[in-house]
């Protein structure tokens, strides 16, 4: 669907990775899972800050 | 170098070759096993005190008849099926438990370290099932479904999706790489099934219909065994690469297709950690933030062998986010999976089926190792797997169980759940540490 797939033909395929060929795609899905790190940190940091409100 | 010390030496090299891939195999397969020693301690963890030793002998019982089965029509079916429900006599020959091949032979390094592990990938489906049913399903009648399952359900869908000739790959293109549906989708919507006609755990729905939550007895010893199953997946995605013999040699997926062990291994790590991740940003609760890690795999698990390592990890983060929400959709539709079982590998594995089709779509196709050209992967042979996954999952699992409905050999009486599973057995789980609830 997204046209991923970095060659044509198996013949003397190196690195076959989806967007192998794209850096604009591994960019953005290196930076998704940079977000996916980040974002539950905050979701725990928030969640401990309330833990200390209720059991003060 | 003459040309008789150079074949000598080819010989040579091709006899070290088998042995290095017989022992590469052999110990998969004892990986493998940790699986089961994962299910174990998860299932009786996640079991109340006076159900679990019988959570515990269900599992353990599940793997041994599994074995033997497994022997005897297992190998058969997965071998010779793969045109659908037609028997191919020249592959079923492989598989036949009177073969001079199925035994100790000294002219063969292959078949055994191949039956053992597709028996332990049988073992696995199997034990899928056993943890949705716990504290109310029949020992004998749950072995019997493990055995359908494990030996003869699953063997038909992996022939037709997981073998190199089987119809849904050189048809359709279906790809998936590590049984994301051949396994996981199969035993989800099986254990679906089932669990329709089973009904719920004593006390799990009022009469309002709103669920209780009920707690097993040891979270500890459930997440342990979570971690344990993480383990004992490295033994099962190792035994899902093949060698080719062919011009070049090198590794091939189940079909196949050129891979690496590299490529399974960057991709699974990350998949292990995208689904923690994300069950634990959903939930925050031990159990799934544990169950995420198999999520994870499972949504990435069809694509192992194409993913950049980031997009596996987003897969299977949001397989974390999918699977505690399918699980909390499942109990509101009134169905009582103990653990998730349906919404982790059923559901996520469809998940896994449909991103290769969105992600991994026009990957080009290539002459499967039996020598039938593979179309390139395609959403749409994508779709048709997964349809063809779930139907072969749940059909088997509703009928059977809805006979041993009516039959009256499904569901433990009301005073044995009352009393515990663990009545109906020699042992105690805890003889005084611990009261039973």
């Amino acid at each position: 669907m997204f046209n991923s797939s970095p060659i044509t033909s198996w013949e003397g395929a190196e690195a076959i990775f989806t967007y192998a060929d794209s850096p604009l795609g591994m960019a953005v899905c290196f930076w998704i899972m940079t977000a996916m790190l980040i974002v539950p940190l905050v979701v725990s940091y928030q969640a401990e800050e309330q833990a200390e409100v209720d059991h003060q | 170098m003459t040309p008789e010390e150079m074949q000598a030496a080819i010989e040579a090299l091709q006899g070290l070759s088998n042995t290095n891939l017989e022992i590469f195999y052999y110990w998969c397969t004892a990986i493998m096993i940790l699986i089961h020693a994962g299910f174990l301690m998860y299932e009786m963890g996640a079991s109340r005190v006076k159900h679990s030793l019988a959570s515990g002998t269900k599992n353990i019982l599940a793997f041994a008849f599994m074995i033997p089965t497994f022997y005897m029509f297992g190998w058969l079916i997965y071998l010779s099926m793969w045109q659908g429900f037609t028997y191919d006599p020249v592959w079923g020959e492989f598989g036949l438990p009177m073969s001079a091949i199925m035994g100790p032979n000294m002219a063969d390094q292959a078949t055994g370290v191949f039956w053992g592990a597709f028996t332990l990938f049988a073992c696995t489906t199997a034990s899928i099932l056993s943890g949705a049913v716990i504290e109310r399903i029949r020992m004998a009648s749950f072995v019997v479904l493990a055995v359908i399952l494990g030996s003869v359900v699953w063997n038909l869908a992996a022939s037709w999706g997981w073998h190199p000739a089987g119809w849904l790959v050189t048809n359709y293109g279906y790809h998936d790489a590590v049984a994301s549906g051949v396994v996981h989708t199969i035993s989800g919507f099986f254990a679906l099934g089932v669990l329709i006609n089973l009904g719920p755990r004593i006390g799990k729905f009022n009469a309002d219909g709103s669920a209780n939550q009920i707690r097993g007895h040891s979270l500890p010893m459930t997440i342990t065994g979570l971690m344990l199953i993480v383990v004992g997946f490295f033994g099962f995605i190792g035994a899902c690469v093949l060698y080719n013999y062919g011009v070049g040699g090198g590794w091939t997926n189940i079909y196949g297709g050129p891979t690496t062990l590299s490529a399974y291994l960057f991709n699974t790590l990350m998949a292990v950690a995208g689904g923690i991740i994300g069950c634990y940003a959903c939930t925050r609760d031990p159990f799934w933030m544990m169950s995420g890690a198999l999520c994870g795999v499972i949504s990435a698990a069809a694509g192992l062998d194409l993913w950049y390592p980031p997009l596996a990890f987003a897969i299977a983060f949001a397989g974390g986010y999918l699977g505690p929400w399918a699980a909390k959709q499942i109990e509101k539709m009134g169905i009582d999976d103990a653990v998730g079982a349906v919404a982790v590998h059923g559901v996520c594995g469809v998940w896994g089926l449909l991103a290769v089709g969105i992600f991994l779509g026009g990957y080009p196709g290539f002459s499967s190792w039996d020598g039938f050209d593979v179309p390139s992967i395609n959403m749409k042979g994508q779709v048709i797997g997964a349809a063809v996954m779930v139907a072969t999952g749940f059909i088997p699992g509703y009928v059977l169980s809805w006979i041993f409905n009516k039959l009256g050999v499904l569901r433990a009486g009301d005073g044995v759940q009352r009393d515990g599973m663990d009545s109906e057995l020699e042992g105690v789980a805890y003889p005084e540490e611990i009261r039973s609830q």
